[in-house]
């Protein structure tokens, strides 16, 4: 998985990197599910997750707080996301995978927007992410 | 912000001095050992959260003090009602988290050797873990709004409380102004299967024996005595008021830009406590607040329960009684006094607990002589204890510390805690401990906390509490 986790003291932190916005979105996405422990290597759900933002910061809060939702709250187990559609603003994305009532890995009580910010340099996009957990 | 100017002012307080753009001071308990616990990162929040509109007083924050997001966790901030904020970041994701103790009449000698199995019963009887849910105490949509509105009196109503439970609780257990229309869809969804349950992280019950008596006249008034057995429960809103917090932290960082609020930390977005978003925010807080009151009187139902099948007696007859139960993340209009007069202020406290001295009016007359009982939980290999709120508390906006403080991040303690046995080592100290998961364990070691004797010193050192007793773990669970 590219991410990394780093120290935060009360909390857990994800450092994701990726070749573009997009794949930024779509590996942060894949890392928070598997620190809950909710990948899933069957596929046999679509799934279509709309989400909106007021800039890029907000989107991605937003998008990963949908997805902590769906795992944790409706049982979905992912196999992967692809994002569809992508603005600064609003996303339109769909996820794969299967519904399970195995429980999760970890509780994560929010995606924060602690200290968060999405850098691009030398064409590699990056953002450090903190979880309350 | 420049680098921050940082002095201590006597042995038990720091102050950050106020500088562009602070609108006020930063103040700190600590001694000398907690001092040196304290980063930049921490000192950062305490002056981060001194730059929010209509702030009272210092930015002040608690002994156990540690680095959060948004507010720093230990944090406490008044706000003027007039032109002042609320931030759900300042209160936190699990809204309401908080801790009760449940006295007995037990000493450590009437379990013995069946601690083991006393606590087993326990671990079957209370649902803990990630995600974990009640399908016993599962309510309908009707019902669960009375759980919102009503909290812990909801619990009494429907039997699983006596009555004499509501004079222990902050708030006789039920915020007012508790309004469901203001919760989401998700934040019913994700809370409502999660009533009467314990929760994973550093949600723990814990049995305790009273190891030493501090101020034997208030030890007599709160029924402790030395040897005694009592219960310890630290849980909160669940899932609950994880999506309540993070709804209106979305919404209020589009309102912060709309009222003109610079934030230094977009977790800091907060409304006037005046607007329809702070109005909104309260509301819904409430209801998640007073769904951490009913949840943690189910699980002292559980807890009775188990104890009367165990021993074969009334919970009664045991003399199972709510000490306290107190809020640890929590926002609520408290009169405070500042600069000689009396003042109703949203009271921010993140990670911190309410202390009201003696003569309180709002105590209840079991505490009226001793002052409200304030609830310390340490780690799990060390000690807890028990104080009551006293004089100097009017300087902290009637707050105190809510626990030891975490000194290393989860994923820092999980890796120290690679190759050991935690399990075993607690039991070479005559502590069993039961856990849903390995890992919860792991990232709960003692060495993950600050020596809690080194915050009850600071705070009782400035005279915000008074220590009455002390306790030492005997038997745990953690989700």
């Amino acid at each position: 998985m590219p991410y990394t986790l780093i120290d935060h003291t009360a909390d857990l932190g994800m450092r994701v990197s990726a070749p573009t916005v997009i794949a930024l979105f779509e590996e942060a996405a894949l890392a928070l599910v598997d620190i809950m422990g909710g990948r899933s290597s069957l596929g046999t759900t679509r799934l279509t997750i709309e989400v909106q933002g007021i800039d890029r910061v907000d989107l991605l809060v937003r998008w990963l707080q949908e997805i902590l939702y769906l795992v944790e709250v409706r049982g979905l187990r992912i196999r992967g996301f692809e994002i569809l559609y992508f603005q600064d603003t609003e996303l339109r994305a769909e996820a794969e995978g299967a519904y399970s009532r195995e429980p999760l890995e970890a509780e994560i009580k929010a995606v924060t927007y602690h200290n968060l910010q999405i850098r691009e340099i030398d064409n590699v996009w990056a953002a450090t992410i903190i979880l309350d957990t | 912000m420049k680098a921050l100017a940082v002095r201590r002012i006597d042995p038990f307080r720091i102050e950050i001095a106020r500088q562009h753009p602070m609108r006020t001071r930063g103040l700190i308990y600590a001694n000398s050992k907690i001092e040196r616990t304290l980063d930049d990162n921490v000192l950062q929040q305490v002056a981060n959260v001194a730059t929010l509109p209509g702030i009272i007083g210092p930015s002040v924050a608690m002994p156990d003090i540690h680095w959060g997001y948004g507010f720093p966790i230990g944090g406490v901030a008044a706000f003027s009602l007039e032109d002042g904020i609320v931030s759900p970041g300042g209160v936190g994701y699990d809204i309401n988290c908080g801790i009760c103790c449940i006295s007995t009449r037990l000493s450590y000698e009437d379990i013995g050797s069946r601690m083991d199995r006393l606590i087993a019963s326990l671990f079957r009887n209370i649902p803990s873990g990630v995600g974990s849910s009640n399908k016993g105490m599962e309510v309908g949509s009707k019902e669960f709004s009375q759980v919102l509105t009503k909290g812990a009196r909801w619990a009494v109503k429907r039997g699983y409380a006596p009555d004499e439970d509501l004079d222990a609780h902050e708030e006789s257990g039920c915020i007012q102004g508790a309004d469901p229309d203001c919760v989401s869809r998700k934040a019913i969804e994700r809370g409502q299967p999660q009533l009467g349950t314990l929760g994973s992280g550093n949600h723990f019950l814990e049995l305790d024996r009273v190891d030493m008596i501090l101020d034997r006249e208030k030890a007599d008034a709160f029924g402790l005595f030395e040897g005694q057995v009592v219960v310890l429960v630290h849980t909160g809103s669940r899932g609950m008021g994880h999506q309540v917090c993070d709804d209106y932290v979305h919404s209020m960082v589009s309102a912060a830009s709309r009222y003109g609020i610079e934030l230094p930390d977009r977790q800091l977005a907060c409304a006037p406590v005046k607007s329809r978003e702070g109005r909104e925010y309260l509301s819904a807080m409430a209801c998640a607040a007073n769904f951490a009151f009913a949840n943690r009187e189910l699980i002292t139902f559980l807890v009775r329960q188990t104890f009367e099948e165990f021993f074969k007696k009334s919970y009664g007859h045991l003399g199972m009684q709510l000490l306290y139960d107190c809020c640890h993340n929590i926002a609520k209009m408290e009169r405070i006094t500042w600069e000689g007069s009396e003042v109703t202020a949203c009271i921010h406290r993140k990670g911190a607990t309410r202390s009201l001295p003696p003569g309180d009016k709002r105590l209840p007359v079991r505490f009226a002589r001793t002052g409200q009982p304030v609830l310390v939980p340490g780690d799990m290999g060390r000690m807890s204890y028990i104080l009551a709120g006293s004089d100097n508390a009017s300087e902290t906006f009637y707050s105190a510390c809510h626990g030891a403080g975490r000194l290393l991040s989860r994923h820092e303690a999980k890796k120290r805690s690679r190759g050991r046995e935690i399990i075993q080592e607690l039991l070479r100290k005559d502590i069993h401990a039961m856990a849903a998961s390995r890992s919860t364990l792991a990232e709960e070691i003692p060495d993950a906390y600050k020596d809690v004797s080194d915050v009850v010193d600071t705070i009782t050192g400035a005279g915000i509490a008074k220590a009455v007793a002390r306790l030492k773990p005997l038997a745990m669970i953690k989700g």
